[in-house]
């Protein structure tokens, strides 16, 4: 894995919250809900767990 | 790189620090530059910030969010036909919350309860149908549509079918290819879901378990999952892995209404019938879900990094939703050979089938950029699913987030998606041979039943009419059920769907999130998202128009970070620790169920809480202060010209609320608590009760109602009176906001409005009210005690819905006794008087029992309350409170008829800032 190499005291920027891979978890758990409740595809929260019908 | 933005990173990292790098990246720093090392000592405590790998992978530190979200559909389109049902729309309360057990352990807690309400497609049928969404017509007027799944249409010879006048119904003449989503509506229900966790972590890796449930009327999940990270190559490569398991039991009600009209032979093993003749079909099945997912995520520069996964799922068993039905047209063989005139299509609407195994592999990539120039954050990310029903999935989605002055951060957000029809799924379904009843019989004509649980079992009647199974032995009469087939299920497809989640189609969405932080850790949130379906947005288009639709999502929610707070040297732990040292030999407060009873002790204090209330009435109705029969109730507990018929067996409230308090000085505190209230009631019907009048709401079936959403909102100022040693006291000048819905209606039924639901089951008063209170405590060594006096004025004549609640007296004393310092136990005397409901609804609402007239609302109760509050005075978890009470009846005189009181529970937590 050393094809690339950040130095540690270079990384401010990536330890910013905007850099964080899911910066909002509220509004990100929110929205998949609603998009597995219309769209086929696997949520992508299923890894998580969760369960509902989510029927209407 | 400024001050502010350096503390806020040597905030986000100092446990790491602490617990994993002090050594090793001292040890790296050295060996790598001097001069490195140089220019970072002059900001010595950023250091660990800036050690820190990317953020991405760590868990959080300790906090708590509470989150409110409306979800809200735009209606579908019905080719004009009006309808009376308001669309889709869902209530979601969420709180979640971590909290650091030891230094490396956390354990997690998440809640989620969803009320949805409002119309749902069933199925879908050609337009030209004589059925489909069919008009309802007062005065010659159009008013509304409801739904018709068995119906007739006519069919050219190439069985195209001839369209009809969507209003009028009728027969235009022509071919009309166009498909209609047929709309049928639900009252209220909820969905509520736990989930726990542990997690562990070592310096280079994670382990987390996690479990719950959730649990509807119709269907009940439990899961769990496994997962972790490792970290290489200096933090800069991370691998993570998960495995769940998701086990749900499906007992679909079949809804009363449409039920008599829906085909159910395929699910005839399937299905029991609970509550006698007018109970339901419940439609029972089990499904089991395995997710696996592997993902990585690798720094690429000092700007950018990608995240990449893979997952896995694997479905089986029960895959359909039971309430879709997919519209079949049965054409008689013989009409094909009439080369006269058009043919006749029998309608009928068959109870989806889907194939019950279901693979389903998706990746996953996201690329995060910083850029510099605006201090903002660009994600990326694409997603490919395939899975074996056919439907391959395409999204594409971009994020900025930028932040602002002020501690403001605004994040726009745009998403593509695009997915591909399942292979069995059809707008409707064909099929050459007649619909007709059809019952069996063997080589001797006798006819054959079968096992009601088992359809190969087979039975027949021996010359005594005795049911008889293969080897001659009796077989109890209720475990069969004569053969009988409607249709050659050979004939038709194996798998079929109308379900247009399974229609090919593409959406595009966008909203925005913007978060505030306010002071000591805490951040309100708020999000809106704008979703559009189009059938023309399907890569390579797709022909579903007919079920487009939008919807728009908005939420709001309050994150506290209690982790924050303490981090030395945060801007904020100057003033907290001078706080804690200074104050926190706090105030003793008052039980649970007390509400306004409290002030914070200092100026520019800031409390957060939560109280969750619960209040349970079960078992007898009562009138006045003694049990009765049902025939009391039916001769006096509505109204003259109207008799009871139904009556409640159980009704719970519970109350979600959040306490938010400040004190901007050291006499006024100001206090605003949002509520969600949700409401449950199961009824039955009355013995003897009389026949329902033509045109009113029959409550059938098994189950009751649910309402759910957001309550009232209360509003104080909090006045100081009296602050000497060991006593205290205080006035609260309370205001409730009328936020909670007072208009909730139940669903048509049997082409009837059942109109508003009962007044006990609408979430708020619908009027201002005037909360005032004097609240008195005092306390000596062990020993505490106080009173308080409240009541509520309601200051409007009626609400919108015409009526107005009655106004409440409530008085309470009570004495506590320390058991050990942070822990105290008390005991309460509650008296209330509450007045009977004034005026009416002014609207159609139902009459079915004590419940719908106001008159039956209110009346004097006792209580004895028994409660135990705990504070955490230092430590870790210093400035959290924990209360509980139940209050227990001791003595009621109802107003007319209601149901019995069993008592009602206060659970407190609140944190002192």
């Amino acid at each position: 894995m050393g094809c690339v190499n950040v130095a540690v005291w270079e990384r401010g920027n990536l330890a910013k919250p905007s850099m964080d891979i899911d910066p909002n978890p509220l509004q990100s758990d929110f929205q998949a809900h609603n998009y597995s409740s219309r769209e086929a595809a696997p949520s992508h929260k299923s890894s998580s767990g969760g369960g509902g019908c989510g029927c209407y | 790189m400024s001050v502010r933005h350096l503390d806020k990173l040597q905030y986000r990292h100092r446990k790491n620090f602490h617990r994993a790098h002090q050594s090793h990246c001292s040890q790296l720093v050295a060996k790598k530059s001097k001069h490195a090392l140089h220019a970072l000592t002059s900001a010595a405590l950023v250091l660990p910030g800036l050690l820190m790998s990317p953020n991405v992978q760590t868990a959080p530190g300790d906090r708590i969010n509470f989150q409110y979200g409306r979800y809200e559909e735009g209606a579908r389109n019905l080719y004009g036909v009006p309808t009376k049902y308001a669309p889709i729309s869902v209530d979601v309360l969420h709180g979640n919350g971590i909290f650091s057990l030891t230094d490396r352990t956390k354990f997690s807690f998440a809640y989620t309860q969803d009320t949805w309400s409002g119309a749902t497609p069933i199925t879908t049928t050609p337009l030209g149908t004589d059925g489909g969404n069919r008009p309802l017509t007062i005065n010659q007027v159009v008013v509304g549509a409801s739904p018709l799944i068995n119906s007739k249409v006519l069919l050219d010879h190439d069985l195209n079918p001839m369209g009809r006048d969507p209003l009028t119904k009728q027969s235009t003449g022509v071919v009309d290819p166009r498909s209609v989503l047929v709309m049928s509506a639900a009252s209220p229900e909820t969905r509520r879901q736990a989930t726990f966790g542990l997690s562990y972590e070592w310096n280079e890796a994670a382990i987390n378990v996690s479990g719950g449930f959730s649990r509807e009327k119709d269907y009940k999940s439990s899961f769990g999952s496994i997962g972790g990270r490792m970290d290489f190559n200096q933090k800069m490569t991370t691998l993570k892995f998960n495995g769940s398991y998701t086990d749900s039991e499906i007992g679909a009600i079949l809804d009363h209404d449409p039920a008599p009209y829906i085909t159910k032979t395929a699910y005839q093993d399937q299905i029991i019938r609970k509550g006698g003749a007018t109970g339901s079909d419940i439609l029972r099945g089990s499904r089991s879900d395995w997710v696996a997912n592997i993902g990585l995520t690798q720094v690429l520069t000092k700007n950018s990094l990608i995240d990449a996964n893979i997952s896995y799922t694997h479905s089986n068993g029960f895959l359909e939703n039971p309430y879709k039905v997919m519209s079949v047209i049965f054409v008689n063989p013989a009409d094909l050979n009439n080369s006269s005139g058009l043919i006749t299509g029998d309608v009928r609407a068959l109870i989806e089938q889907r194939p019950n195994i279901r693979n389903q592999i998706a990746l996953n990539a996201k690329y995060i950029h910083h850029i510099d120039t605006f201090n903002a954050a660009l994600h990326l990310g694409y997603r490919l699913s395939v899975d074996d029903w056919g439907v391959n999935t395409h999204t594409f989605d971009a994020s900025w987030v930028q932040p602002l002055a002020s501690d403001w951060t605004l994040t726009p957000r745009i998403r593509y998606y695009s997915q591909d029809s399942a292979n069995f799924y059809r707008d409707y379904l064909l099929s050459k041979q007649t619909y007709q009843t059809k019952f069996y019989f063997d080589e001797q004509n006798r006819q054959i039943y079968v096992n009601r649980k088992n359809s190969e079992i087979e039975y027949v009647r021996d010359a005594n009419l005795q049911l008889i199974d293969k080897d001659g032995n009796a077989v109890d009469e209720a475990i069969a059920r004569p053969k009988i087939t409607y249709y050659d299920d050979t004939l038709l497809p194996k798998s079929f769907s109308s379900d247009h989640r399974l229609a090919g189609f593409g959406a595009l969405s966008g909203g925005f999130t913007l978060t505030k932080r306010l002071w000591k850790g805490v951040e309100l949130e708020t999000g809106f998202e704008y979703y559009t379906r189009a059938s023309s947005m399907q890569i390579g288009g797709g022909n579903s128009s007919f079920a487009d639709f939008d919807y728009y999502v908005a939420n709001a929610a309050i994150k506290i970070d209690m982790e924050r707070s303490d981090a030395t040297g945060s801007p904020f732990a100057q003033s907290h620790q001078n706080h804690r040292a200074g104050t926190h030999e706090f105030h003793k407060i008052p039980p649970a169920g007390i509400m306004f009873g409290h002030m914070l002790p200092a100026k520019g204090d800031f409390m957060v809480g939560y109280r969750f209330m619960l209040g349970k009435t079960n078992g007898n109705m009562q009138h006045g202060t003694h049990a009765v029969i049902d025939q009391t109730i039916i001769d006096q507990g509505c109204s003259d010209t109207i008799p009871c018929r139904f009556t409640p067996t159980i009704m719970n409230m519970h109350m979600h609320m959040i306490d938010i308090m400040y004190a901007p000085t050291r006499w006024l505190n100001v206090m605003l608590m949002p509520t969600f209230m949700d409401m449950d009631m199961n009824l039955r019907k009355l013995a003897n009760a009389p026949p329902a009048k033509p045109g009113t709401h029959d409550h059938q079936g098994v189950g009751g109602h649910e309402t759910g959403a957001i309550g009232d909102t209360y509003l104080s100022g909090l006045i100081k009176l009296l602050d000497i040693a060991g006593h205290r006291a205080h006035i609260s000048i309370g205001f409730s906001a009328p936020t909670g819905k007072v208009d909730i209606k139940q669903r048509r039924m049997h082409r009837i409005d059942s109109g508003l639901i009962h007044f006990g089951m609408q979430l708020g008063s619908g009027t201002w009210d005037f909360m005032p209170s004097l609240t008195y405590q005092g306390e000596k060594k062990q020993l505490s005690w106080g009173m308080q006096v409240g009541g509520t004025k309601r200051m409007e004549d009626k609400n919108k819905s015409g009526y107005r609640l009655g106004d409440i007296f409530q008085t309470s004393v009570w004495g506590g006794v320390d058991l050990v310092p942070w822990l105290t136990a008390s005991v309460r005397g509650i008296y209330t008087w509450q007045g009977a409901i004034q005026r009416d609804f002014d609207s159609l609402s139902s009459r079915i029992g004590s419940m719908d007239f106001p008159q039956n609302y209110g009346g004097q109760f006792w209580d004895i309350g028994f409660g135990l509050n705990a504070a955490v005075p230092r430590g870790k978890f210093a400035g959290n409170r924990f209360g509980f009470e139940w209050m227990q009846p001791v003595s009621n005189d109802f107003n007319g008829f209601q149901l019995d009181r069993k008592g009602s529970l206060a659970a407190t937590w609140s944190y002192h800032f």
